[in-house]
C-alpha cells in the first residue's frame, strides 16, 4: 500500500527551464549570469570575509559603548551600541558593493580601479584645499554623511592601476614601468605626508614595494630599496616630530605612552578565554576603542584565543589568495591580486602589530573589523576586486597548476 | 635570473614568458612566508601575554576589584567596615508608563516607612529622584516586578558596616560623597581612599570579641541603671593599643538619622568629666614620688571636714579617725587626700597633670578629641580639689592613659586605635618611678579585694583598680543627685597587662545596684563582667595562686569593727 502511494506523489522536478538554466539555481548546470558568477567566485575566500564581517560586527558591539560613552554628556547620552548600528548599516552598504564589484568581468574590472584611480588622486589633490581637519589631521573632503577619505579608496584602485602599469612591460619591454610606477606613488606620498597621515603612506609605498618585487625587480635593487625604507624612517624619526614621538615610546619607553599602556591593559586583562562579551572594564579607558585599538577589546572580551582565531583568519584568507595565485598566468592579474592582498595582510599585520606593541603606534583599521564607514566601503571595493580578478573557471585552473609548478 | 623583467629585451619568447611567471611565483612565496612570519610572532606575543604577562593583568584586574575605599578590619582579620556594590532604586518620572497612583501605592506596599504621599510626589515629579539610596535586594526585585521602565537601579559603591553598631564610635561613618566623617573613617581617610594602600585592609586594635563584651556589660548596666549615658575602654598598659572603647548611646553607622546626632558623639574622647575620686591614685603617686610620703604608715587627721578659704572638704562616709595612706584610697577619704595634696603643693601636682597631657587634648590618632578644662585660677583650693578629682575636667581616655602609665611601671604612652603588629610600640616617657608604679599597684589591688571596688573582683583575674563617684556640676553647685560613677582598674595586678576604665553617666540607684548609685555598686561590677569575660579573650587566664603581694600594707588596715 505504501509503494502504490510512493510512486503516486514522486515529485516533479525541474519542469519549467530556461536555456541557461538547466539545473536549479546555482549548480553546476546553471548557466546564467549569477550561476556563473557562483562557480567561478573563489567561494572559500567568500566564506573567510564573511567570517571576517561577522567577527567585525561583534567586535565593534564590544567597543561600541566605549566610544559611545566618551561621546556622550550629562545631559544627552548615546546609545551604548550607536556605533554598532553604523557598523550595521555599512555592513549593508558594503557587502553588496563588494558582490557587485566582484562580478565586474576581469577587463571591466581594470578599467573601473584605473577611472578609480583618477577620480580618487584628483579628489587627493583637492584634499589640501577643501579638505575637512579631523584630530590635527586634513584627511576628508566633505562633510555629515557624505564625508570621505579619498587616500581609503585610492588604495585599492592604486594597486590594481599599478599593477596594470607595471604589466606593460610585458607587452613592451622599452617602457620605463618602474620608474612611472615608482613617480606616481611618490606623488601619492607627499600628498599624504601633507595631511600627515604616515599610516597611509607607508601602506601605499609597502604595495609599490610588493609589485615590483612580485614584478622581478632584481634583488639587488630591493636591498637598496630596503636600505632606503630604513633611512627613511631614521629621516621620519628625526624630522616628523610625530614619528619621532611615538617611536620614543615604543623603543625607549618614554613620553606619554597612555595610549600604548592602556591598549596593553586592556589586550591582556581578559587572560586567555577573555572576560565574556560585554564584561570588559579595561576598556572604557582606552582611547580609540572602535577603531585602531579594536583588537585590544577583543582580547579583553574573547581572550587571547579570539586573538589568534582573528589572526590565524587573516593569514588563512592570505594564503589562500597567494597560493590560488600560483597557478595563474597572466601577470596583471598576478600583480594587482598581489597588490590588493598585500594591502590588506598589511594593514592587518601593522594594526596587530601596534596592539601588541611589537610596532609603534599609528592610525591603522583593522580590514574588516575596525568601526569606519569610509574604510569599510572602500575595503569592500578592494576585497570586491580581488574577488573579481580571482574569479576563474574551476576545471582550467587544476591543469595549468600541475603543469606550472613542476615545469621550470 | 631575477632581474629579467627589469633587463631591457625586446625579444619575447615563451620561455622569456615562463621565466617571469617563475620569478613572481618564487616572489609570492617570499612574500607569503614573510606574512606567516609576521602573523607568527603576533601570535607568539598574544599567548606570551596570556602565559606570562601576569604583572599588568594582575594590576589591570587589581585596579577593577580593588576596593574604592579600603576595609577596616579589628586586629584578627575581622571586617568591620566594608565597601559593597550596593543597589539604588531610582525613579525617571517621564520614562514612566503605568498610572501614578497605582505605582504609589506598589511602592507603599513595598516601603511602608515612606507615606504615599511622598511616594506619589516622586514618581509624578518633574525630575528622576531616589526612592532608595541602599536598598535591600529584596526590595529591587519588588520593585523590578511593578515591571514600569521607569524605575532603574543603579549600582553604587556604599560603605557596610557588619557588625552593626559594634565599635560604632571607633569606626566612624562617612558622608554621601564617600568620605570619612568621624572616627578611624575620618582620622584615616586619606590612607583608606589612597589608590597605593586602598588594596589592604586597615587593622585596628580593637578585638571585636572583647568589643563585644565591653559593649554588651556597659549597655546592660546603663540599662538596668537607666543612666543617661555610658563609657568604656580596655587598654593595652605597655603599648597604648585600645583593645576595645565604647560610647553609649550608641549609633548604627549603616542607617544614619538626623536624630541620633547625640549618639554620634564618642564620649571616651570627645566628652569631659569631673572624674572624682579616681584621681587620688594618681596624687598618692606624685606624693610618693616627690617624697612627700614617705611611709605608707604615715597617718593624716580625718576626723572633721577640712575648711578651707571658705569651702568645706568632707568626706561621703566619714571614718572620723586619722587614716593612713592606703585607708586613704581604700576609704575614699576626700579630706586626707586633700592634706597629702596640700603637703605635694601645686607645684608638683601640676607637673605631674601636665606629664599625664592633662592639659592638652588626649593623645590618640582619632580626630575627636577634646580640650580639657584646666583650673583658671590655680590657688591651694585648687590643688586640694584636683587631687581628688575635682575642679579639672578631662576626658576618660585620658584617665585610662594615665592609669596604665601608673600600673606599668611609670611610662605614659600616646593611645591608638591601630594595630601595632609587629611595629616597638611607642618609647613613652617616664611620669612616675617605678618602685611607685608597683607601690601603686598594691594599693589598688587593696582597694579591690578590701575597699570600695570589692564589687570588681573577679576571681582570680587579681583585679585592682579605684572608684569615682563625682557629683556632677549644675546650676549653684554640684548635685548630689547625679553623679558621674567610674571605675578605672587594671588587671592582673601582679603584672598588668589592660587598663579597663567604664564610666556610667547619671546611674540612678535602684534595685540593680541595692538603690546605691556610687561607682562601687554600679562601675565596679560592669568591671568584674567585663574582665571575666574578656580576659581569657586577651590572653589573660583567672589563676586563684598567683596575686600581687600586698603583705606588707595589710598590717596597716584597721578592720576593727569592720568587717564584724
Amino acid at each position: 500500500m505504501d509503494n502504490m502511494d510512493a510512486t503516486t506523489e514522486r515529485p516533479v522536478i525541474a519542469t519549467t527551464r530556461t536555456v541557461k538554466r538547466r539545473g536549479p539555481r546555482l549548480s553546476r548546470a546553471d548557466r546564467t549570469p549569477l550561476g556563473l558568477w557562483f562557480w567561478e567566485i573563489d567561494r572559500v575566500l567568500l566564506l573567510l570575509v564573511s567570517m571576517l564581517v561577522a567577527i567585525g560586527l561583534v567586535a565593534v558591539a564590544a567597543a561600541s559603548p566605549v566610544a559611545a560613552q566618551k561621546l556622550s554628556t550629562s545631559t544627552a547620552s548615546l546609545d551604548p551600541l550607536y556605533y554598532f548600528y553604523r557598523q550595521l548599516m555599512w555592513v549593508i552598504v558594503g557587502v553588496p558593493v563588494m558582490l557587485g564589484v566582484s562580478m565586474l568581468p576581469k577587463p571591466q574590472a581594470r578599467r573601473f580601479a584605473i577611472y578609480g584611480t583618477i577620480t580618487f588622486l584628483i579628489l587627493l589633490f583637492m584634499v589640501p584645499l577643501l579638505g575637512t581637519t579631523v584630530n590635527g589631521a586634513q584627511r576628508w573632503i566633505g562633510g555629515g554623511v557624505f564625508r570621505l577619505q579619498p587616500s581609503e579608496f585610492l588604495k585599492p584602485f592604486f594597486a590594481v592601476s599599478l599593477a596594470w602599469i607595471l604589466s606593460l612591460r610585458l607587452h613592451d619591454q622599452s617602457l620605463p614601468v618602474v620608474p612611472l610606477s615608482f613617480v606616481l606613488t611618490g606623488v601619492i606620498a607627499v600628498l599624504l605626508m601633507g595631511q600627515p597621515d604616515l599610516g597611509q603612506t607607508v601602506i601605499f609605498a609597502a604595495t609599490w614595494l610588493v609589485l615590483v618585487l612580485v614584478a622581478g625587480l632584481s634583488m639587488r635593487i630591493m636591498g637598496m630599496l630596503a636600505a632606503t625604507g630604513v633611512v627613511g624612517i631614521i629621516l621620519a624619526y628625526f624630522f616628523y616630530p610625530v614619528a619621532q614621538q611615538r617611536i620614543n615610546i615604543w623603543l625607549f619607553a618614554e613620553g606619554d605612552s597612555f595610549q600604548v599602556d592602556k591598549a596593553h591593559a586592556t589586550l591582556t586583562a581578559g587572560g586567555l578565554i577573555g572576560t565574556g562579551p560585554g564584561a570588559g572594564l579595561a576598556k572604557f579607558q582606552l582611547p580609540e576603542a572602535h577603531t585602531d585599538y579594536i583588537f585590544s577589546v577583543i582580547g579583553e572580551e574573547f581572550g587571547m584565543i579570539a586573538c589568534i582565531a582573528i589572526a590565524i583568519l587573516y593569514l588563512a584568507i592570505i594564503v589562500r589568495v597567494l597560493v590560488r595565485l600560483l597557478d595563474e598566468e597572466d601577470s596583471f592579474l598576478i600583480l594587482a591580486v598581489a597588490g590588493l592582498i598585500a594591502q590588506f595582510g598589511g594593514q592587518a599585520t601593522i594594526n596587530m602589530a601596534v596592539n601588541t606593541q611589537l610596532f609603534p603606534s599609528k592610525g591603522m583599521t583593522l580590514p574588516f573589523i575596525s568601526y569606519g564607514g569610509s574604510s569599510f566601503i572602500a575595503l569592500s571595493i578592494g576585497m570586491g576586486l580581488l574577488l573579481s580578478l580571482t574569479r576563474r573557471n574551476p576545471y582550467a585552473a587544476r591543469v595549468s597548476m600541475t603543469r606550472n609548478w613542476n615545469k621550470k | 635570473m631575477n632581474t629579467l623583467v627589469v633587463r631591457p629585451t625586446r625579444v619575447r619568447t615563451a620561455g622569456v614568458r615562463q621565466q617571469i611567471l617563475l620569478t613572481a611565483q618564487q616572489r609570492l612565496m617570499i612574500l607569503m612566508l614573510l606574512f606567516m612570519a609576521a602573523f607568527f610572532l603576533v601570535s607568539m606575543r598574544l599567548l606570551y601575554f596570556a602565559m606570562f604577562d601576569t604583572s599588568s593583568r594582575n594590576g589591570s584586574a587589581s585596579t577593577a576589584f580593588l576596593p574604592a575605599r579600603a576595609d577596616i578590619v579589628d586586629r584578627n582579620g575581622i571586617p568591620l567596615a566594608r565597601t559593597i556594590d550596593g543597589y539604588s532604586i531610582r525613579v525617571v518620572p517621564e520614562k514612566l508608563l503605568n498610572n501614578r497612583q497605582y505605582l504609589a501605592d506598589e511602592l507603599h506596599k513595598i516601603f511602608p516607612d515612606i507615606s504615599r504621599a511622598e511616594l506619589l510626589a516622586k514618581v509624578s515629579g518633574p525630575r528622576p529622584t531616589y526612592i532608595r539610596r541602599r536598598a535591600l535586594p529584596d526590595q529591587v526585585a519588588a520593585v523590578n516586578a511593578i515591571g514600569d521602565v521607569g524605575f532603574d537601579f543603579p549600582r553604587e559603591k556604599e560603605r557596610l558596616y557588619p557588625q552593626l553598631s559594634l565599635a560604632a564610635h571607633v569606626l566612624g561613618f562617612t558622608d554621601a560623597a564617600g568620605h570619612g566623617v568621624t572616627g578611624a573613617e575620618g582620622a584615616f581617610d586619606s590612607r583608606l581612599i589612597d589608590k597605593a594602600t586602598r588594596g589592604e585592609p586597615l587593622a585596628l586594635s580593637i578585638d571585636a570579641r572583647v568589643q563585644g563584651v565591653l559593649e554588651s556589660e556597659l549597655g546592660s548596666a546603663v540599662t538596668n541603671l537607666e543612666a543617661i549615658g555610658g563609657a568604656g575602654i580596655i587598654l593595652d598598659v605597655h603599648t597604648g593599643e585600645i583593645a576595645a572603647m565604647t560610647s553609649l548611646p550608641t549609633y548604627n553607622p549603616n542607617k544614619l538619622a538626623p536624630d541620633n546626632m547625640a549618639a554620634r558623639r564618642n564620649a571616651v574622647t570627645h566628652n569631659l568629666y569631673e572624674l572624682g575620686s579616681t584621681f587620688k591614685p594618681l596624687t598618692v603617686a606624685a606624693a610618693i614620688d616627690a617624697g612627700t610620703v614617705t611611709s605608707m604608715a604615715r597617718r593624716y587627721d580625718a576626723t572633721a571636714p577640712l575648711a578651707i578659704a571658705g569651702f568645706r572638704i568632707r568626706d561621703s562616709h566619714p571614718s572620723n579617725r586619722w587614716l593612713n595612706v592606703p585607708e586613704t584610697l581604700i576609704h575614699s577619704s576626700n579630706i586626707t587626700t586633700a592634706r597629702i595634696s596640700d603637703e605635694l603643693g601645686r607645684e608638683n601636682m601640676e607637673a605631674m597633670f601636665r606629664k599625664l597631657d592633662f592639659n592638652t587634648r588626649p593623645k590618640i590618632d582619632l580626630k575627636e578629641r577634646a580640650f580639657p578644662i584646666w583650673p583658671k585660677n590655680w590657688g591651694r583650693l585648687t590643688t586640694m580639689t584636683t587631687g581628688f578629682g575635682h575642679g579639672i575636667a578631662v576626658t576618660p581616655l585620658h584617665l585610662a592613659s594615665a592609669y596604665a602609665a601608673l600600673v606599668n611601671g611609670g611610662i605614659y604612652r600616646p593611645a591608638t586605635i591601630t594595630k601595632l603588629g609587629d611595629q616597638a610600640p611607642p618609647k613613652g616617657r617616664r611620669v612616675f618611678k617605678a618602685a611607685t608604679s608597683a607601690r601603686m599597684r598594691q594599693l589598688l589591688r587593696l582597694i579591690v579585694s578590701d575597699g570600695t571596688g570589692k564589687k570588681a573582683e573577679a576571681p582570680g583575674f587579681r583585679v585592682g583598680g579605684k572608684t569615682g563617684s563625682a557629683e556632677k556640676p549644675g546650676a549653684g553647685g554640684y548635685r548630689r543627685s547625679s553623679v558621674v560613677a567610674t571605675f578605672a582598674a587594671a588587671f592582673p595586678m601582679d603584672n598588668p597587662r589592660y587598663v579597663v576604665l567604664v564610666m556610667i553617666d547619671e546611674p540612678k540607684g535602684n534595685a540593680y545596684s541595692s538603690g546605691q548609685r556610687t561607682a562601687g555598686w554600679t562601675a565596679a561590677p560592669v568591671v568584674s563582667k567585663v574582665v571575666m569575660r574578656a580576659g581569657p579573650m586577651l590572653g589573660v587566664f583567672p589563676d586563684e595562686s598567683r596575686d600581687v603581694d600586698v603583705s606588707e600594707l595589710t598590717p596597716l588596715l584597721w578592720r576593727n569593727g569592720e568587717d564584724e
